[in-house]
């Protein structure tokens, strides 16, 4: 207001002189905005001339000065400089003196729009929630201790579908046979592989080839037929007999497709009636001259009837029933499958190095199981024979795949006896020992202290 | 549990042997128990999971081999 020009100053002094009385000034000034109070200047050129009436003005109390107008128009101006100076006095004033600022604009719009206007809601709220999801997440993810070693188990619903995919990639243990001929296979199979995963129905029939062809190490060019039987197996499917002899003919394999289904049966009649014929100590040694038995009778098969049988060759139809049971036994069967083990008692079983093996104590073996089984059903689990039986089988089983696993490790490392470095290895494939727990956490959880003791005489760490 | 022998060591050595025709250095076959232990425990684990799935009190022979024969399955 002071930055007013002299110009408007002289423009308003006649307005100024027309209304000389200070009391009649203030009341009009009162309805103007502050922004128009220009009429002041009147006062001004007043108080330019006349100082003593300021000074006058200046003396007033300020209760004076609430309850009575200014006396003069130059004193209303000396008011409204101090209301410039401090605004919260002048508010005290009862806004008789209020200058109009922005935010008093904006105050009014506000009062004004107050009743009308609701609350902004904001958009979507689901939005926030799947920004702060991923924080959660990676914060999650940086507390999780540790990867938890995965169950090496699958549910029984699914192992037989996720086995059946999955088999191709896991290959059977070998027998003890030649490998220089497992060697050529494994190029060629693992070129057959992804066409053998493609058939779902001709997996199980694909993988007694295989394990046929395992077991008979010799007869490799059986189980390339085998394979060539699958061929025509597929085209089989389509329900054209005909195209089956044509691909057998043109592969010259027809005669052989057919023994592909002697071959299967002539394997299924072993294992099952391998029990009750052979000795209870066979292992796998005598299972082995088994299979061999069967596909040495195979060379007679061929002679039989080349292209008729191998028309009417229903692979879809014979099959399945035919390799479900010999699945059952072959495969899951490695080397050490006789399912009346706990029938036989104390007899020992021969390793497939010939050497006999001693059977872990069944107290050893119960105290164990009775430990964690406990552990796992949270009151006293009992346990009683015929699952210790089955424990026990399980803990043959184990001890012959570990075995062979820890030789393969050792040979690897071109020593000769196992050492502790090799099962230290296993451990760590098996997902015992990770970064967060150590051999010897582990041994701490488990073993009694004068094993610990050997074990760290045993390996300094 | 510690008080008497954990398992009989010689025994232990003498399995692997066979089955490995290798000869087991002096204290490997602790760490092999020990691992044999904890296969021991996954095997308990999966089978009380199980019988209790099916809704049997106690672990039954059946449940232990149903287990025994998928990671047999798996193991191949």
């Amino acid at each position: 207001m002071s930055t007013s020009t002299p110009n408007a100053r002289a423009r308003r002094s006649p307005f100024g002189t027309a209304t000389p009385s200070g009391d009649t000034t203030l009341t009009g000034l009162q309805r103007l905005p502050s922004h128009t109070r220009y009429p002041l200047t009147p006062s001004r050129l007043v108080t330019a001339t006349t100082p003593g009436t300021q000074r006058s003005a200046s003396r007033y109390t300020p209760r004076a000065r609430g309850v009575g107008a200014p006396a003069t128009p130059y004193g209303l101006r000396a008011r409204q400089q101090r209301a410039a100076n401090t605004p919260g006095r002048d508010r005290r004033r009862s806004g008789r003196m209020q200058r109009e600022t922005t935010f008093d604009i904006l105050k009014n719009l506000g009062r004004a729009l107050a009743p009308i206007s609701q609350p902004i809601r904001s958009s979507p709220q689901e939005k926030p929630e799947p920004i702060e999801e991923p924080v959660d997440e990676f914060e999650q993810l940086d507390n999780e201790p540790e990867i938890e070693r995965p169950r090496l188990s699958l549910p029984i619903q699914e192992s037989d579908e996720e086995g059946e995919e999955a088999s191709p990639e896991m290959r059977p243990p070998r027998m003890s046979l030649s490998f220089a001929e497992e060697d050529m296979d494994i190029t060629y199979q693992s070129v057959e592989y992804p066409r053998d995963t493609s058939i779902r129905d001709r997996d199980r029939l694909s993988m007694m080839s295989r394990a046929t062809g395992r077991i008979s190490g010799d007869f490799d060019e059986t189980r390339l037929e085998s394979d060539g039987g699958d061929e025509t197996g597929i085209v089989g499917e389509d329900d054209e007999a005909e195209d089956t002899m044509m691909s057998g003919g043109d592969f010259d394999r027809g005669g052989e497709t057919e023994d592909l289904g002697r071959f299967h049966f002539d394997l299924n009649f072993p294992s099952p009636a391998a029990p009750p014929l052979e000795d209870p100590t066979g292992g796998d040694m005598n299972d082995m001259e088994d299979f061999e038995l069967s596909t040495a009778q195979l060379p007679q098969a061929p002679s039989d009837d080349d292209d008729n049988d191998g028309g009417d060759f229903g692979f879809g139809l014979e099959f399945p029933p035919a390799a479900s049971p010999s699945e059952s036994h072959g495969i899951a069967g490695g080397g050490l499958r006789d399912e009346a083990i706990p029938a036989q008692g104390k007899q020992k079983k021969i390793s497939r190095h010939g050497i006999p093996v001693p059977n872990l104590p069944a107290g050893v073996v119960k105290k164990l199981a009775t430990r964690f089984a406990r552990s796992g059903a949270g009151s006293k689990a009992k346990i009683n024979n015929a699952t210790l039986a089955a424990i026990e089988q399980a803990s043959s089983w184990y001890f012959e795949q570990a075995s062979q696993d820890l030789a393969a490790y050792s040979k690897h490392a071109g020593r000769k006896t196992i050492d502790e470095s090799d099962v230290i290895t296993l451990l760590r494939r098996q997902r015992h020992i990770n970064d967060s727990t150590t051999v010897f956490s582990l041994a701490q959880k488990h073993l009694p202290k004068e094993l610990q003791q050997d074990m760290r005489l045993a390996m300094p760490p | 549990m510690a008080v008497q022998k954990l398992y009989p060591r010689a025994t232990v050595k003498r399995i692997v042997k066979a089955h490995s025709n290798r000869s087991v250095s002096k204290n490997a076959d602790i760490l092999i128990f020990l691992d044999y232990i904890l296969f021991m425990q996954e095997l308990m684990r999966e089978a009380s999971i199980r019988s209790r799935k099916s809704g049997e009190k106690n672990i039954s022979a059946n449940t232990v081999r149903k287990v025994t024969e998928v990671r047999c399955f798996w193991a191949i």
